[in-house]
């Protein structure tokens, strides 16, 4: 039987690039996102070259949507081997001043707590499995910091020390769990803001590698995650950036 | 297979992380250099090497001699004619002794060859990466160059030292399409941990990791491979703890 892997934010962008990376190895796959006719395309195209994929629709954020989409994978698979969450983000860069405590709690939320959540209603599916491997998404930034970006960086510093904790909780039973850090990554949502000459002029100098990543370069480093070349590998962060941050 | 036709030289190769790696890459189709101070375990691995089907040569090389590591090379480019993937591996972890009782001696004999055969490595084999614009170089540091160690300080110096060279090697390196990260191994289940503890100090520390899983050198062989191949070529100037979740620093 194949390995059942559940990724949010897997309509498009790093977890869409992520779903196909794991399609390719034979994973069968929930692609959860917000966005269900976005997850509803990535998964016309991975079934379309022979993969294995559900689309469903989640706000990640919300407990209780969170809870029924974990049982609703438990009850049609059985199992879940892989929690990648990759679904988060933050549509604003302003001043501190300027945050509202809405708009705070939205970031955070969007990225801490919808860890959480989904950590939550996954991780005794695993502990019962006595297998299982979980990978968040953090950011470069949520080592750097970033100015404008304080709810985004310190909800991406939280992700990674939720998922070490986690990783001690569950390595007992065979649960491992390790955060992915993208650096600049030019995903659809980024580059509708920003124009391919903009960010090239941007970043481009400033990255040893001399680019900024594609969502394929960190889908990557998620799909070894999941393998057996890994099974050492718990509570670490990966930082993929071409050499941008270097912590 | 994900190394299909690369050559790769990999020092310490006659045991432990060293000895796996050649393995793994061999079984991903690299062609193999097997380099190592003890030149007939070398030749053994190679001969293994060879029996599944991969090309091999060993060499028998004190990457810590200016000289042995440029006859390396000149064997390495004869042989081959090329390097794609350079695995610093070679590392010593001796004497035990603590800051007040090592000799300049003792300093001396760590750093060269823990950090110094680093360089020297790399000096030799950069500039063929250089010009064939690509090429994977692999430092092997420890954890303990993150944490620390009573009465290992000149280990722990030198092993934290080669994180610093990864990441200043992969700034310089970068624009010319070369990779260069570190790989910080816990305690593994090798010989170098029974050199100066008992088989059962050696197993109950292998098993005191928050993960049920004894650390083998095929658990750090599989990053070594990782990095060295195709699916990596983004990451650069990293530095990874393989550890059984012992501990967290990144």
């Amino acid at each position: 039987m194949s390995q059942v892997a559940l990724i949010t934010g897997g309509g498009g962008g790093i977890g869409g690039a992520v779903a196909q990376r794991m399609a390719q190895a034979g994973i069968a796959l929930v692609i959860a996102d917000q966005d269900g006719a976005a997850a509803e395309r990535v998964k016309r195209e991975i079934n379309a070259k022979g993969g294995k994929a559900d689309a469903m629709t989640v706000n990640a954020t919300v407990a209780r949507e969170v809870k029924a989409l974990v049982a609703d994978i438990a009850k049609r698979y059985g199992r879940i081997d892989i929690l990648a969450n990759v679904a988060g983000g933050s549509a604003y860069t302003k001043r501190i001043e300027e945050f509202t405590w809405a708009q705070w709690k939205e970031v955070v939320d969007a990225n801490l707590k919808a860890t959480f959540l989904m950590c939550r209603e996954v991780a005794p599916i695993m502990r019962k499995q006595q297998s299982g491997r979980i990978m968040n998404t953090a950011s470069n930034y949520g080592v750097t910091g970033s100015a404008l970006r304080t709810p985004y960086a310190a909800s991406k510093a939280g992700i990674i020390t939720f998922t070490k904790s986690l990783a001690l909780e569950l390595a007992p039973d065979n649960v491992l769990a390790n955060t992915v850090a993208p650096g600049p990554t030019d995903t659809p949502r980024v580059m509708a803001h920003e124009s391919p000459e903009a960010r090239r002029q941007r970043w481009w100098p400033n990255i040893p590698l001399g680019r900024t990543a594609l969502p394929e370069d960190l889908a990557e480093m998620y799909y070894f995650l999941t393998t057996p070349e890994s099974a050492a590998i718990t509570g670490q962060v990966f930082h993929v950036n071409g050499g941008v941050v270097m912590p | 297979m994900k190394l299909e036709n690369k050559v790769a030289v990999i020092t310490g190769a006659a045991q432990g992380i060293g000895r796996a790696t050649a393995l793994m890459m061999a079984r991903e189709g690299a062609q193999i250099v097997v380099a190592d101070l003890q030149g007939e375990k070398a030749q053994a691995v190679a001969n293994e090497l060879k029996e599944i089907g991969a090309a091999a040569l060993s060499v028998a090389v004190d990457v810590a001699s200016e000289a042995s590591v440029r006859q390396m090379a000149e064997a390495t480019f004869e042989r081959f004619g090329r390097i794609d993937i350079l695995a610093n591996i070679a590392g010593t972890y001796f004497p035990k002794k603590s800051v007040v009782d090592l000799t300049e001696e003792d300093w001396d004999r760590t750093m060269d060859i823990n950090l110094g055969s680093n360089f020297l490595c790399c000096r030799e084999f950069v500039p063929a990466m250089r010009k064939q614009k690509s090429g994977r170089i692999i430092g092997v540091a420890s954890g303990i160059g993150h944490y620390g160690m009573r009465q290992f300080s000149h280990y722990a110096a030198s092993k934290a030292a080669i994180i610093g060279f990864v990441k200043s090697l992969a700034r310089e390196l970068g624009p010319d399409g070369i990779t260069v990260n570190a790989i910080c191994p816990g305690s593994a289940n090798t010989s170098m941990p029974r050199q100066h503890r008992s088989e059962e100090e050696v197993l109950e520390r292998l098993r005191s990791t928050p993960l049920p899983h004894i650390l083998e050198p095929e658990d750090i062989a599989g990053s070594i491979v990782f990095l060295a191949s195709d699916a990596a070529k983004f990451v650069t100037g990293q530095s990874y703890d393989i550890n059984c979740g012992n501990y967290m620093f990144g």
